[in-house]
This record gives C-alpha cells, sequence and structure tokens, in this order.
C-alpha cells in the first residue's frame, strides 16, 4: 500500500471512528434508528422499564415478593417471570452499553475514569433514584417519554418536554451551587 | 503571554466547560487555558464553546481517552 | 526524516503530539474481541427469539450512535440555560422531526388496515407527568447524565455511571411499588390523548413538524444571542 492510500485510509478511518461525528448526524441517526425500531419490534425505542425489573429480580433474589404489586401484573409481571435474557428491553440496554463501549475501544479512547469525590457518588445517587422514580409515574424518561412519546404525536411527551426542561434548569442550579 | 492548566480529569460534564468558562475570565489577553479533560463529550463542547466565543482553539488527544484542549485569550 | 515519518504516523494515527505525550495503546484488538463477543451473543439470542437478536442489534447500533456523536439529552435540555448553547437541542430536534415522520406513516397505515389501538408510546397525561418529568430532569443533570446517557457512560468506562444505574434502578423499583397509589390517584383520571386522533392528521402532523421547525429556529437564534452578549 503506498504512504498516500495509507494516509487516506487513516484519515477515513478517523472521520469514521475517532472524531466525534456532529450532533445533526447523531439526530438524523438516532430518529432513523428509532423508526426502524419502532416498525420491526412493533414498539418505539424506551430505556427505563426495564431498570425496574433489573431491580425487582435482586430484590426477588433477597427474599423480596413483587408479585401483588399493581406495576407487575399483566405484562410487567409475565417479562419478570421470564427473566433478563427473554426481556427485550433488557437486551437492548446491554447492548447500548456494549455499543459505546465498541465505539470507544475502536477509537482507542477508552478509559476507566474513577470517582473522583465523594459528591459525585450522592449526586449520581440521589440523580439516579429522582430519574428511576420520575420515569416510573410519568410513563418514561428521556427516551420512552420524552424522545418516542413525542414522536408518536401524544399530548404526555410534550408536556414531558416542558417539564424535563424545567427540571433540567432546577438541576442546573443544584449543580453549580453544589457540585462545581 | 502565560499558560495555565486546568486539571479536570475524572470531572463530569459539563464541570469541565464550567471550570473553563470561569478560569478564562480571569486571564490575561495572550494567555493560554489548557484544559485536561478525558471526558468524551467535553472533548467536543469545550472547543465549541471556546471557538463561539471566537478564541483560537487546539485539541490533542495525549492518551487514551485524554484530550488537551489549548484555548488562547486572543481578545 | 525520522521527525517527519513520526509525525506523518501521528497524523494517520489520528492526532497530532507534542514533546511529552503519553504513549497511546491500539485498542483495537479489544473491539474485535467485543465484536466477536457481541456476535456470538447475538446468533445465540436471534435463535432463542428473533426479536430478541433484532434489540440486541438496536441496542448495539444506538450506543454507537450516541457515543460516536456525543448526543446528550440531558445537555440538549441544560446548556441552553448553562452555557447559551443549542447546537445539541438542535441535533434533538431534528431526532424528533425524523422521528414524527416515520411514526406518523406506521401509525397512520395501522389506523388503515383497521387496528384497535394506535401503535406507539401514548400514555395518560396529567399531574404526574409534570411531577415525574421535573425530577427526571433534575435527576439527569445532577447524575451526569440521563438513561440512554448513563447506559453509553457505563460502556465508555465511567465510574460515576455505575453508581447512578443502582440509584436509578433503586428509584424505578421505588416508583414501580407506588405505581399502584398513582395509578389510582391519578392515572385512572387522566385520558391519553393522542393528538391525531383530537385534531385530524393533517393539523397534529404538520403541526408538530412546523412547531419543531420554530423550535429549531428559535435555538438558533437565541445561541447567536446569547454567544454576541457574552463575547
Amino acid at each position: 500500500m503506498s504512504s498516500e492510500t495509507r494516509e487516506a485510509t487513516g484519515i477515513n478511518y478517523r472521520k469514521l471512528f475517532k472524531d466525534p461525528w456532529p450532533y445533526w448526524l447523531g439526530g438524523l441517526l438516532l430518529g432513523f434508528l428509532n423508526i426502524l425500531m419502532f416498525t420491526t419490534t412493533g414498539s418505539p425505542w424506551g430505556v427505563t422499564t426495564a431498570f425496574a425489573h433489573w431491580a425487582a429480580w435482586i430484590y426477588q433474589a433477597v427474599g423480596g415478593s413483587v408479585s401483588n404489586w399493581a406495576f407487575y401484573q399483566g405484562a410487567n409481571g409475565k417479562a419478570l417471570a421470564a427473566g433478563f435474557w427473554s426481556n427485550a428491553q433488557s437486551i437492548q440496554n446491554l447492548g447500548i452499553i456494549l455499543g459505546a463501549l465498541l465505539a470507544t475501544l475502536l477509537a482507542s479512547q477508552f478509559k476507566f475514569k474513577k470517582i473522583k469525590h465523594w459528591r459525585q457518588v450522592v449526586a449520581a445517587l440521589v440523580g439516579g433514584v429522582l430519574m428511576g422514580y420520575g420515569a416510573r409515574i410519568a410513563f418514561g424518561c428521556n427516551i420512552g417519554a420524552f424522545f418516542s412519546g413525542t414522536a408518536s404525536m401524544s399530548l404526555h411527551g410534550w408536556v414531558y418536554t416542558l417539564f424535563i426542561f424545567l427540571g433540567a434548569y432546577l438541576g442546573s442550579k443544584l449543580l453549580v451551587r453544589y457540585l462545581l | 503571554m502565560a499558560e495555565h492548566r486546568l486539571d479536570c480529569y475524572g470531572e463530569a460534564c459539563p464541570i469541565p466547560l464550567l471550570k473553563a468558562e470561569k478560569k478564562m475570565k480571569t486571564l490575561a489577553v495572550g494567555d493560554t487555558l489548557v484544559v485536561l479533560t478525558d471526558h468524551s463529550c467535553a472533548m467536543k463542547n469545550v472547543p465549541d464553546w471556546a471557538r463561539k466565543q471566537g478564541y483560537d482553539v487546539d485539541l490533542e488527544e495525549t492518551g487514551d481517552g485524554e484530550w488537551e484542549i489549548y484555548i488562547i485569550k486572543n481578545h | 526524516m525520522a521527525v517527519g515519518a513520526a509525525s506523518k504516523a501521528a497524523v494517520q494515527a489520528g492526532a497530532r503530539t507534542r514533546a511529552g505525550s503519553k504513549v497511546k495503546r491500539n485498542q483495537v484488538p479489544y473491539a474485535v474481541a467485543v465484536i466477536a463477543v457481541v456476535a456470538v451473543i447475538g446468533i445465540w439470542l436471534g435463535g432463542q427469539k428473533p426479536v430478541l437478536g433484532l434489540t440486541w442489534i438496536f441496542g448495539i447500533l444506538f450506543g454507537f450512535v450516541l457515543q460516536r456523536s456525543r448526543f446528550c439529552f440531558t445537555a440538549s435540555l441544560r446548556d441552553p440555560v448553562l452555557t447559551g448553547s443549542t447546537s445539541l437541542t438542535k441535533g434533538v430536534i431534528i431526532a424528533f422531526a425524523v422521528a414524527t415522520a416515520g411514526f406518523a406513516a406506521i401509525q397512520y397505515s395501522a389506523v388503515l388496515k383497521g387496528a384497535e389501538k394506535i401503535p406507539g408510546f401514548i400514555s395518560p397525561v396529567g399531574i404526574h407527568i409534570a411531577i415525574g418529568a421535573t425530577m427526571f430532569g433534575i435527576g439527569m443533570v445532577i447524575a451526569g447524565g440521563c438513561a440512554s446517557g448513563t447506559l453509553m457512560r457505563m460502556g465508555e468506562g465511567f465510574a460515576m455511571q455505575w453508581i447512578a444505574i443502582i440509584g436509578f434502578m433503586g428509584g424505578s423499583l421505588w416508583g414501580a411499588h407506588d405505581f399502584g397509589w398513582w395509578s389510582a390517584h391519578f392515572f385512572q383520571n387522566s385520558p391519553a390523548i393522542h393528538l391525531p386522533s383530537v385534531l385530524g392528521w393533517p393539523v397534529a402532523v404538520f403541526g408538530q413538524l412546523l412547531l419543531l421547525g420554530i423550535l429549531y429556529w428559535l435555538a438558533d437564534r437565541y445561541e447567536q444571542k446569547r454567544t454576541t452578549f457574552l463575547s
């Protein structure tokens, strides 16, 4: 291979796998992927229902029971009984983790980033709990409700949009005050 | 023409950008701020912000998942 | 000559090097190993049930695209106020517009085929959405990532997100536990409103796309204003 070819392929590898893609391209692709997912699986993209299942499986493993919870009647109950490897969303979420890992490794940009201060631990836990609870009562997260709900032209999606924006504003105030 | 280094390794987004913004205000014209980050979002949003402010920006990958962002306060 | 070759090689590797840079490792062999694992799991899952193999691939693709484009829904909502930047906001609007168009087509064709229930995520709207979405918005900003962002950053090696997911799971279980209460007091009295069914398809679909277009334009103008003011 001539050095020009090696350089040209090098630059293409860089654009494909190393340099960040523009945001508009990410948005375009995510929109298309969501449509594709909707057509082929019957449901649009969602992320957080699986998190409840993961926690429920752990809860059951340590002796807890969710069988008389309203949330775990019907479809959710069946999904829980079928287990992780039969749950489409759990599989998808594991795929998201690995897809991101793969992208990072192909760019040779993987680095394990340790916790820097204890405030990060508190913020991550408190923030996580808020997101988990909020997503249950609002029928979704930034993906299931904000993205897919709005794209489904459901009014709840637009209401979600307004209030997730408000929440982000409030969260920013907390961030600057306590975490900067 | 001083160079100021801002170590943001291990900081979560948007901390590197917020710290960079704060620090830039204290620099004299002609000084350079070097932001060290290992956050994949920050290596994009910090240079984007700096360019929009009209500063000269240079981005360098200095290690696996580590970047140095050179921002020259030219005005 | 050696310097010239070294810097040319560095350009090919994708970065300029200054004196004192650390040695960078080539992680592509690890990537190949991950691809192999992904393929094996994908084939096994597809054999169990085709839809599982499919969602596996979608997961991989979502994660890949999110990471490659540094796509952060959190930043799209946080940055306009915090830093004045709306570039991610505009990216999100593009995603919404594309998805709206496709979803409209999917829903409309289902209606034409006489579907009883309109496909998609159409949920009861009420004060619970306001409360839950606000909680989610606060949480995602302080945790350093939303739902997709948390998964993406777990894959990127951020210990903080491996902690966040624990909180996320706990909060989800707590919410699942309280779901019955919320259902009795809020969901049951809240209608699920599908805009095209109420406003008619042309008004709803084109209205939504128009609104997204206006939001895009506003986001663009807003960033210009904020940036010129600052400099």
